[in-house]
């Protein structure tokens, strides 16, 4: 009796392994329209089925290497067609409009998400894992996320918020303001965004503005574009600004990482050590 | 060099009409026919052709009316250019050159920010705002250029220049007061652009176009006494402000609908019926439709370039049209002052 069983058992086990290491079904063909839906899409491991990416989609490194279809702004509906996607995602951008309009017209399957914040990074990273039938690996990659995010935070336990600016370009002068993903990452990193009130989700700050706001913090994102130098000399000549008189104003490249998706807790860590340095010196 | 004393004055006979309307349709024809030809992706007629292939969707729902599209917005920028080169005398005459353009960008973007953009305001309020904004703009364009009840070709010019730029001053402050998404969708549009559209968007632009093409046809014997100036036209038996005022009201129509869907789309109007005039005489009966066949088929050809030279990269066909139109324009005025 007891062989039997083991026996059933061994076949059911082995089934379930099968059914485990099988591929699915078929794989799809995706094309994705925007950096971070590219993220999310490997993130669920289906970057091997993303047949065509938008042309500034860099990340991970085996997103280069996929054909482009265009920028997210002005994709090319003809080459998205010819890729023959089962579903092709975007962002909503008044740009591309005309566009995704192009691809539902002819027939196309198409999935717009806006992870434009932490929340809707949230419901992006779940849409695009119910359209692509990775619902599981979705929630995964969520709590994978949420926990993440919950180790920076325990970090930051506590701590006395800063007053922080981010930059995203100097001429014209503007800041990230209410309700964008750099706005939540400020606040959940424990500062307060000055540039909160400014108006609008990116204001254009006028320097007389930034000097009476006093941030504590300044993380420029402006050297992405500019030269290094010239970013630093920006705000050279205002030691009355406690950020410059301190010593915190951050030149910070890498704009990409601080887009809504996968990387959410890295981009998170990144801003709350500009803001508190001093909570993230020793490791826990 | 006014317009009037281009030496090319030959008569025009039912049978050069037809000869030069035939062989221009033929050549527009088969730029339709090329141009569909053409494009990033290559593809299989013979599957083209069969109707549930890729293919098809490429040649029939993309390429297509992106092109017809192009005929539409290129041969009415060529007929506005035309009739406002002959109601003013002046080959410099251009909608984008005198603030029609402008006061249509201006008239878009306002209706783009008071009542938004969705399918189905993009097929009535946009055009209609844009023209609003084109036939005010021209309204006060001649009201300017008016000086003792006279029209001086030369003032309304010099005002047009300076329209433009407060309608450019005025859309960069409508930009900047407006949130991220729809400035970006506002610099966009400007930058004058032929995404594919749907045949519904392309038959309701050319219904617009059609209107304003059938006031200019019937003003087109009226135009050609016009440009012989005020004072001859009068004696003729004109009434001129009136017949102005409507060759005026048809070329901001054609503006209007055309600014709405594509954005700022330069040269076409400034090149297209000057060279045609060169060619075929200034007789605006032939000028006109010459004009918008010719007009059509720059602008398509030029789309092919936007769409077709950097791969998946659109480019703007606004840069393809300047960057070709500029310096062409540039040699055929030094040419012209030989």
């Amino acid at each position: 009796m007891t062989v039997r069983m083991g026996a059933i058992g061994r076949i059911v086990a082995g089934l379930l392994v099968l059914l485990a290491a099988a591929p699915p079904a078929e794989a799809m063909r995706i094309v994705s329209l925007a950096p971070s839906i590219t993220e999310t899409l490997f993130a669920l491991g289906a970057g091997g089925e993303v047949v065509g990416v938008s042309t500034y989609c860099d990340y991970p490194a085996e997103a280069k290497a996929i054909d482009k279809v265009g920028t997210f702004l002005a994709p090319s509906t003809e080459v998205i067609v010819a890729k023959r996607p089962d579903l092709v995602i975007a962002v909503p951008s008044p740009a591309n409009r005309a566009p995704v309009q192009a691809l539902e017209r002819v027939g196309l399957r198409v999935l717009v998400v806006d992870p434009d914040t932490v929340g809707g990074t949230e419901q992006s990273i779940a849409a695009i894992a119910a359209a692509i039938g990775r619902e599981a690996q979705g929630r995964a990659l969520w709590q994978r996320i949420a926990a993440a995010v919950a180790g920076v935070r325990a970090r930051l336990e506590g701590v006395a918020r800063r007053r922080t600016l981010v930059v995203v370009g100097h001429t014209p002068l503007v800041g990230a303001g209410r309700g964008v993903f750099l706005d939540e990452l400020i606040e959940m990193g424990g500062g307060s965004n000055v540039a909160a009130d400014a108006g609008g989700q990116w204001p254009h700050l006028s320097l007389e503005f930034v000097l009476a706001q006093a941030p504590e913090v300044i993380i420029d994102t402006s050297v992405g574009m500019e030269a290094e130098p010239q970013a630093a000399a920006f705000w050279a000549p205002f030691p009355t600004l406690p950020a410059v008189r301190d010593g915190r104003v951050y030149l910070y490249a890498d704009f990409a990482l601080l887009r809504p998706g996968p990387r959410l807790p890295e981009a998170l860590e990144t801003v709350a050590r500009f803001i508190h340095p001093e909570r993230f010196e020793s490791r826990p | 060099m006014s317009v009037s004393t281009v030496d090319t004055v030959r008569y025009l006979t039912p049978r050069r009409f037809t000869g030069v309307a035939a062989a221009l349709s033929l050549a527009a024809a088969v730029t339709v026919v090329a141009t569909a030809l053409i494009g990033p992706e290559s593809i299989d007629l013979r599957a083209a052709v069969r109707g549930t292939s890729v293919d098809h969707v490429i040649l029939f729902q993309i390429r297509l009316p992106r092109i017809l599209l192009g005929l539409v917005v290129g041969g009415a920028l060529g007929v506005a250019g035309a009739a406002l080169q002959a109601l003013l005398r002046n080959p410099l005459a251009e909608p984008h050159i005198i603030g029609v353009s402008g006061g249509a960008a201006l008239g878009g973007v306002l209706t783009m920010l008071l009542v938004g953009r969705t399918p189905v305001t993009e097929l009535s309020l946009q055009p209609l705002g844009s023209f609003a904004g084109a036939l005010l703009a021209t309204a006060l364009l001649v009201r300017l250029g008016t000086l003792r009840g006279h029209l001086h070709p030369y003032t309304l010019l010099l005002a047009g220049v300076v329209c433009n730029a407060v309608a450019g001053a005025l859309i960069m402050f409508l930009n900047s007061i407006a949130d991220f998404y729809q400035a970006h969708g506002i610099i966009f549009w400007l930058m004058g652009s032929l995404a594919t559209q749907s045949y519904a968007l392309v038959g309701v632009v050319g219904l617009y176009v059609a209107g304003g093409l059938a006031v200019l046809g019937w003003q087109a014997r009226t135009l050609n006494v016009l440009s012989l100036g005020d004072e001859e036209a009068w004696h003729l038996g004109v009434d001129v402000d009136r017949a102005r005022r409507i060759a005026f009201a048809g070329s901001a129509l054609l503006v209007g609908a055309v600014v709405a869907v594509s954005g700022m789309i330069g040269f076409v109007g400034l090149i297209v019926p000057h060279v045609a005039r060169l060619l075929l005489g200034s007789d605006n009966r032939l000028l006109l439709p010459a004009s918008f066949l010719a007009g059509g088929m720059a602008l398509v050809w030029a789309d092919t370039v936007a769409r077709t030279a950097l791969g998946a990269t659109e480019l703007p066909v606004g840069v393809i049209t300047a960057m070709c139109g500029g310096p062409f324009f540039v040699w055929l005025l030094r040419r012209q002052a030989r």
